[in-house]
């Protein structure tokens, strides 16, 4: 499957073996994870990924094939984890293999920038607050 | 009068406290932007979300907001991407 959007947990491997069942000479794969983020208003802890999913499954089917035309991509995947995923989680992975390593990479960079502007997911996140600093308490006084 | 369906996704579910409605407008003027006034009435959180939106008519992108509406059709609010 080159196009997806799941709950499931996003496996390299199978990405691997779907760009590979051909015989082109590169294979470039990029995955996107969650990341702690730190800020004012804590670290992030999770973020909950949602689409408009019909939207969505044909903006990604659009850049497949755009891909396919522009880099002379034999195989593409574009696979979008949904719902709440941890620190660390793979979110995205997207990939394309070619007869050469350049347009394989230039390939897999297109597609990761086009499906962060163009294709309709969202993502909410989820922070811990900041611990607060505790103040010191003052010593109390040895009298002498 | 026209029932239409309104999805609203990620910051515009936020400000409108709800993924999705119904609303019904005169079948005269059923347009993009007489639902979009609509919904900036009943929500008003949704003002600067709905500026910054684009909005899909049965899964189509629209680019005028004058484009007309039919019964029960589906429009949805999608603020900015964030996939990735």
């Amino acid at each position: 499957m080159s196009v997806l959007l799941t709950r499931r947990t996003l496996r390299v491997d199978r990405a691997y073996a779907e760009l590979a069942r051909g015989v082109d000479g590169a294979v470039a794969l990029f995955v996107g994870r969650v990341r702690p983020d730190r800020g004012p208003r804590g670290t992030v802890t999770h973020l909950r990924y949602e689409a408009h999913r019909p939207v969505a499954l044909t903006a990604l089917t659009a850049l497949d094939r755009a891909a396919r035309a522009r880099f002379g991509a034999s195989r593409v995947v574009l696979w979008h984890r949904l719902g709440r995923l941890g620190v660390g989680t793979a979110s995205v992975i997207v990939g394309c293999s070619a007869p050469h390593r350049a347009a394989a990479l230039a390939g897999c960079r297109h597609l990761i920038e086009r499906l962060k502007a163009e294709v309709p997911i969202w993502k909410t996140e989820e922070r811990a607050r900041p611990a607060r600093r505790r103040r010191a308490r003052p010593s109390p006084r040895r009298g002498r | 009068m026209a029932r239409v369906r309104v999805l609203l996704f990620a910051t515009a579910r936020e400000a409108a406290g709800r993924g999705r409605l119904e609303l019904t407008i005169p079948e005269a003027g059923a347009r993009v932007d007489a639902v979009l006034e609509e919904l900036r009435d009943r929500y008003p959180r949704l003002a600067p979300v709905l500026a910054t939106s684009r909005i899909f008519v049965n899964g189509e992108s629209v680019a005028r907001r004058t484009a007309p509406l039919a019964p029960d059709d589906e429009l949805a609010i999608h603020p900015p991407y964030s996939g990735g």
